[in-house]
């Protein structure tokens, strides 16, 4: 009986390493996925100095793909109202290809950029987040 | 409104599992910091069940954690003396045989009210009765009566009375118990003949049955009233 008693305890301290490393992989993989993606984007923006084309347009969709798999999957550990930011600006992106504004479409990019970066601190344990 | 109740359905689970692992202690048993931890379970368990937003885990994994935690104290509390009385304090004597101990109440922020409820809880209406008073970690007040106060014993009494034993449950609400009947020596058919000789006509009727090692009885029928009578007064 006592044996069951610390093999319960034992396995509640692996799940709850588990999930601290599955947190620390999946969050961080997945938000530097997307900062990569807005880095290729920025740099295909500068190149065309123009976002209303097939490249541009592409680039936002595979952005958007790879943020909705990454967002349905972050939100089993992250709270959705901390993340939904970013696919609120996803969806401006496309807005602002369709009207070909560059300035709005470099801010939005870069609105997603800074919450990435916010997020990866937030989310990370270091000893301001602790404290 | 779906989510909220599988939520809460999951939280429930979760909780239950919690105080199963922590032990069948009642509120008015606790150590200081099982009552600390009882009051933040409560808590926690509360947020994602309302908030949508916020993922189960950020409930289940604190709970976890508690309970890890909690494990790790008892676990240390245990070992060592230093531990336990850092954690749960110790037994403060408030009464003694010359009198009230002020200073010890003082500590205790405990005031003379709070003692004479406490020693009547006990069953003491007068301080003269009490040698000795215990402010237990748990909050419970021990008593030890003076002499000539104590409720006399068989044994002060030098009276020989038989042993009781633990009376073993065979049927309650209708239903038999089917883990009870090798421990009595009993098997169904044999409750069946109780119940028939004591006026019942199926088990189902039965509230309550009980027998100790003695074969000293009881049985209250669901339309009647309790009577005790012995197994050897039932016919095989």
């Amino acid at each position: 009986m006592k044996i069951f008693h610390y093999l319960n305890f034992a396995i509640i301290i692996l799940f709850l390493i588990a999930i601290c490393i599955l947190e620390e992989v999946m969050v961080s993989s997945s938000l530097r996925q997307t900062q990569k993606d807005c880095f290729m984007i920025d740099a295909s923006v500068e190149r065309l100095e123009s976002v209303k084309n097939m490249e541009v347009a592409l680039m936002v969709d595979n952005l958007e793909y790879d943020w909705k798999k990454n967002e349905s999957n972050m939100c089993y550990l992250v709270n959705h109202k901390s993340i939904q930011e970013i696919g609120q600006e996803i969806a401006k992106l496309k807005l602002y290809i369709a009207s070909d504004d560059v300035d709005n479409f470099k801010v939005s990019i870069e609105v997603i950029k800074f919450y990435c970066h916010s997020y990866l601190h937030f989310m990370g344990a270091n000893i301001h987040n602790v404290l | 409104m779906l989510t909220i109740i599988l939520r809460s359905i999951i939280i429930y689970l979760i909780v239950l599992l919690v105080f199963r692992l922590m032990g069948k202690r009642q509120l008015g048993q606790m150590q200081p910091f099982e009552l600390v931890l009882t009051l933040i379970i409560a808590d926690l368990a509360t947020i994602p069940m309302a908030e949508v937003s916020v993922p189960v885990l950020h409930g289940i994994i604190p709970l976890l954690t508690l309970v890890v935690l909690h494990f790790v104290l008892t676990l240390l509390t245990k070992t060592s003396t230093f531990l336990s009385k850092v954690v749960s304090g110790k037994p403060v004597i408030i009464i003694n045989p010359k009198g009230i101990d002020y200073k010890a109440m003082k500590n205790l922020n405990l005031s003379t009210d709070d003692l004479f409820g406490a020693l009547r809880e006990c069953g003491y209406f007068s301080i003269d009765q009490v040698q000795y008073a215990i402010m237990e970690t748990n909050g419970k007040v021990s008593i030890m009566p003076k002499a000539e106060s104590a409720p006399a014993t068989n044994g002060d009494l030098k009276l020989k009375v038989d042993e009781s034993f633990l009376p073993i449950t065979l049927v309650s609400e209708g239903k038999i118990m089917n883990e009870n009947m090798a421990l009595a020596g009993v098997d169904k058919e044999k409750i069946e003949k109780i119940v028939k000789s004591q006026g019942g006509s199926k088990i189902k009727d039965v509230l309550l049955l009980t027998i100790d090692k003695t074969g000293s009885s009881y049985i209250q029928l669901m339309k009647g009233e309790g009577k005790s009578f012995s197994l050897s007064e039932v016919k095989a």
